[in-house]
C-alpha cells in the first residue's frame, strides 16, 4: 500500500490530544486513518468542534500529532524535525478559514505571496519574485496593481483568492482547504469553488477539503468522511454517501441539510440530530454518539465500533452494521 | 439620441473599470491621520520637538555655559524692581543686601564696591561712580536706599534682566542655560532608557509568549517578582552601588523599566501567535526568526510604541526625582531634578529657580502622556473610520 504511486497522502491512525488543566486532555482527533489519491479530493465533514480542523492541522504539521503516521508522497513526515520538513512543505500548503485572520495586515500582498517563495529561497532576485507574484494574482483573477496593496483594502472574496494564490504559488501537491468558503458570501463562495477546481484540473491538485456545507463538499469531493468527536465514523465515495448514508449521524447531517424547494421540504420527515456534542474531554465510552443516536442500544455503550467495510467501499463504524 | 448602453454586458478583465485610482494609504498614513486630528496629540508633539530644539541647539545661542558662574551676581531673579541711581542707571538690592548696577536696558553691570559699614544704626555706605555715594539702610526689611544728602530713593520700575534672560542660581549660573542643558540631559536619559527598555523588553516578552508553557511561566513570574518591589528603590539601590554620573543612572533606568514593556510583549506575542496568519507561515515553512520579525513585531508594534511613549515620561520623572534626592546627576552638570534640588534651599527668597525647572519638566510630562495618548487612540484599528 506504501508504495502504492497513486496515493499522495496516507493517514493512519493519527491521533492528537490536547493537555489542558488537571492532567486532562482534549480528544481532538483520536485513531483517524485514510488515504488520498493524486489528483482527488476528500471532503471532510462533521459540526463544529468535531475534529476537521485540528485533523488537518496534525496533517500538515503546525500540531505534532500524538501517535499515528502521515505518509506524504511515500515519506513519512510524522517524525521529521521542522528543519527537516522543509523541503516537505513545499509539496503541501494549506488555505485557511478566515481570509481577515490569515493575511498578515501590515503586509503588502506582494509580500504575502511572495512569503513562501522567500522562506525557499526560490527567487534569484526581486525582479524574477515580482514576476512570479504577478502571474500567480493573475491566475486567481487579481491583477498586478493591487500587489502593492494591503490585505485590509479588499473584499473577503479578493483577500482569499491572495490566501489561494500564497499557498499554490509553490506548486504544491497537496493543498489543505480549511472551509475556505465558510467566512464568505454565497455569491462569492461559487467563484472561490470553481477557482479552486481549475487549478485542480490544470494542475492536478490534491485537496483535503474540510467543510460543514454538505451540499459544497458533494459538489467538490470525490470521497468523503464524516468525523464526530474526533473520530471519522464513516467514509466512501461521494455519491455513494448520498444516496445511502448509514451511519446514524450521517444520516443526521444529511437530513439538516436545506431543501431549496419548500413544498419537498414539508414531505421530508425531520430527523435531525438530538442534543449537543459532548465535551471533547471526557468522550463518552463505547460509541461517542451514542448518547444523541436514536438507535442506541446497551452494546453501544459500552463497545467501540469499529470502521468496517459495510459494501464495497463503504466504511462505517456501528453496531448497526457488521 | 444617446445609445442605449447594455450594463450587464461582461467587460474584460484588467481594462480601465477595473482600474485603481486612489492612491492606496499605508498604514503609517493611517495613523498619521487620526493622530494628525487629535488636537491634544499635535500640541504634545510640538511641544517635545519646541523642547528637542530648545535642548538641542539652544546652548549655541548662549554666551554661558552651565558651569560658568559669577558669584557677584547670584540670585538675581529675572524681572527685578530697582531704584533711580543718581546718574540715571538702576541700582538692585539683592537679598544678601549687595547693591548691583544696572544699566537702562537692563543689563547688570556690577556690584557696587562696599564702602563704610555702620552696623550700630544699620547703614552701609557705596561709593558710586568717582564723586558719588549711595546708602543701603537696613533698618527696616526689605532695605532701602538713601542718597548722598540721606534722602530715600522711592523705588522704581521692575525691569527685565537683560544679562540673564531668567536670571542666576545661588552660585550665579545662568538658568537659561542650565535649563537647557538638564532638559538635554533630561531628555538623553529618557531616551536611551526608553530605547534600552524598549530592547530589552521586546526580546524578554518576545521570547516569553513565543515560547510559552513552562519557560513563560517561569519568565513571568521573575518579571512578577522584580515588579513587586517599588521600582523607586530598585533604582535607587542600583544608583547607590554605581557611581555618580550620566552613565551610572542610564544603567539604573535602562534596568529596571523594561518590565512593563516585557508585560505588554508577552501579551501582545501570546494573542497573535495563534492567529491564522501566524500558522500560514508555519505551514509556509517560515523560520522562526522571519515570524518574529515579519509578523509577531510588526503586528505588536502600536502597544509597544504606547508602552515607550509613556515610559520616557516616567523615566524623566525619576531621572528628576533622583537627582532631587542627590543621587542622580553629579554637579557641575546641570539637569533638572539637581536644579530643583539647587533651588530649594533659597525657596522662600528666590522662587523662580524652583518653578522654572518644574515648569520644563510639567511640560515634558504633559507632552509625552499627550502624544502617548494619541497614538493609543490612532494606532487602535477599532477607532478606524
Amino acid at each position: 500500500m506504501d508504495n502504492d504511486q497513486s496515493v499522495l497522502l496516507k493517514v493512519e491512525n493519527l491521533t492528537k490530544h490536547f493537555p489542558v488543566s488537571g492532567n486532562r486532555v482534549v480528544h481532538a482527533v483520536d485513531d483517524v486513518s485514510f488515504t488520498i489519491k493524486k489528483g482527488k479530493t476528500l471532503g471532510l465533514v462533521g459540526e463544529s468542534g468535531c475534529g476537521k480542523s485540528s485533523c488537518a492541522r496534525t496533517v500538515i504539521r503546525i500540531y505534532e500529532p500524538t501517535s499515528g503516521r502521515i505518509i506524504l508522497d511515500g515519506t513519512d513526515i510524522t517524525n521529521l524535525s521542522q528543519k527537516e520538513l522543509l523541503p516537505h512543505r513545499r509539496k503541501m500548503q494549506m488555505i485557511f478559514q478566515d481570509p481577515y485572520a490569515s493575511l498578515n495586515a501590515r503586509m503588502t500582498v506582494q509580500d504575502i505571496i511572495a512569503e513562501p517563495l522567500r522562506a525557499h529561497h526560490i527567487c534569484k532576485n526581486k525582479a524574477e519574485e515580482r514576476e512570479m507574484v504577478a502571474e500567480m494574482l493573475h491566475q486567481v483573477g487579481l491583477n498586478q496593481e493591487h500587489a502593492s496593496r494591503y490585505a485590509h483594502e479588499f473584499s473577503g472574496g479578493q483577500r482569499q483568492r491572495v490566501g489561494i494564490a500564497r499557498a499554490l504559488i509553490l506548486h504544491p501537491q497537496l493543498v489543505i482547504c480549511d472551509e475556505p468558503i465558510s467566512a464568505l458570501d454565497v455569491s462569492i463562495q461559487a467563484q472561490v469553488i470553481n477557482m479552486l477546481r481549475i487549478f485542480q484540473e490544470e494542475q492536478e491538485l490534491t485537496y483535503l477539503f474540510i467543510a460543514h456545507d454538505l451540499s459544497m463538499v458533494r459538489y467538490v469531493s470525490d470521497d468523503v468522511g464524516v468525523m464526530y468527536l474526533g473520530q471519522l465514523v464513516e467514509k466512501c465515495e461521494t455519491d455513494e454517501i448520498y444516496a445511502h448514508p448509514l451511519h446514524p449521524y450521517t444520516q443526521g447531517l444529511l437530513s439538516s441539510v436545506p431543501i431549496p424547494d419548500p413544498v419537498l421540504a414539508r414531505k421530508k420527515e425531520n430527523a435531525g440530530i438530538a442534543g449537543d456534542i459532548p465535551s471533547p474531554i471526557d468522550p463518552p465510552a463505547g460509541c461517542r454518539f451514542h448518547t444523541r443516536c436514536p438507535y442506541a442500544e446497551k452494546r453501544c455503550e459500552t463497545e467501540v465500533p469499529a470502521l468496517k467495510e459495510a459494501s464495497p467501499g463503504h466504511f462505517v463504524s456501528c453496531h448497526k452494521f457488521g | 439620441m444617446q445609445e442605449v448602453i447594455n450594463k450587464w454586458e461582461r467587460i474584460e478583465l484588467g481594462g480601465e473599470a477595473e482600474r485603481l485610482y486612489s492612491k492606496p494609504r499605508s498604514f503609517a498614513e493611517d495613523v498619521w491621520f487620526r493622530f494628525s486630528h487629535k488636537p491634544t496629540a499635535l500640541l504634545g508633539l510640538i511641544i517635545i520637538a519646541l523642547l528637542l530644539v530648545f535642548a538641542i541647539a539652544g546652548p549655541y545661542f548662549t554666551p554661558y555655559g552651565y558651569d560658568d558662574q559669577n558669584t557677584k551676581l547670584a540670585n538675581i531673579p529675572p524681572v527685578m524692581q530697582v531704584y533711580p541711581a543718581p546718574d540715571g542707571n538702576f541700582l538692585y538690592i539683592t537679598k544678601a543686601l549687595k547693591i548691583i548696577e544696572v544699566d537702562k536696558d537692563g543689563h547688570l553691570l556690577g556690584q557696587l564696591k562696599k564702602g563704610k559699614d555702620n552696623s550700630k544704626e544699620k547703614i552701609t555706605v557705596f561709593p558710586y561712580k568717582d564723586d558719588m555715594t549711595v546708602t543701603l539702610d537696613y533698618t527696616v526689611m526689605p532695605a532701602t536706599i538713601r542718597d548722598a544728602d540721606g534722602n530715600r530713593i522711592e523705588k522704581g520700575k521692575s525691569i527685565w534682566n537683560h544679562t540673564y534672560l531668567l536670571g542666576t542660581d545661588h552660585l550665579g549660573r545662568d538658568i537659561l542655560s542650565r535649563l537647557m542643558y538638564g532638559t538635554r540631559i533630561s531628555l538623553l536619559v529618557a531616551f536611551i532608557a526608553a530605547a534600552v527598555n524598549m530592547v530589552i523588553g521586546i526580546f524578554y516578552g518576545g521570547i516569553s509568549g513565543y515560547l510559552g508553557g513552562r519557560t513563560d511561566a517561569i519568565m513571568m513570574r521573575i518579571v512578577d517578582i522584580i515588579s513587586t518591589i517599588p521600582l523607586t528603590l530598585y533604582v535607587i539601590l542600583i544608583k547607590v552601588c554605581l557611581d555618580d554620573g550620566f552613565l551610572s543612572i542610564v544603567i539604573a533606568l535602562s534596568s529596571v523599566y523594561w518590565v512593563d514593556m516585557a508585560r505588554v510583549v508577552r501579551g501582545q506575542v501570546l494573542s497573535l501567535k495563534n492567529q491564522e496568519f501566524v500558522m500560514a507561515a508555519r505551514t509556509i515553512g517560515s523560520s522562526t526568526l522571519s515570524i518574529l520579525t515579519n509578523h509577531l513585531i510588526p503586528n505588536a508594534m502600536g502597544p509597544i510604541l504606547v508602552t515607550v511613549t509613556m515610559l520616557i515620561p516616567s523615566a524623566i520623572f525619576m531621572e528628576a526625582f533622583m537627582s532631587f534626592i542627590g543621587i542622580g546627576i553629579a554637579p557641575p552638570l546641570a539637569s533638572l531634578g539637581t536644579m530643583c534640588n539647587d533651588a530649594t534651599e533659597a525657596l522662600r527668597t528666590n522662587p523662580y529657580q524652583l518653578f522654572l525647572p518644574a515648569l520644563v519638566i510639567c511640560l515634558i510630562m504633559f507632552a509625552f502622556n499627550f502624544v502617548g495618548d494619541g497614538l493609543r487612540d490612532a494606532l487602535d484599528p477599532k477607532l478606524k473610520k
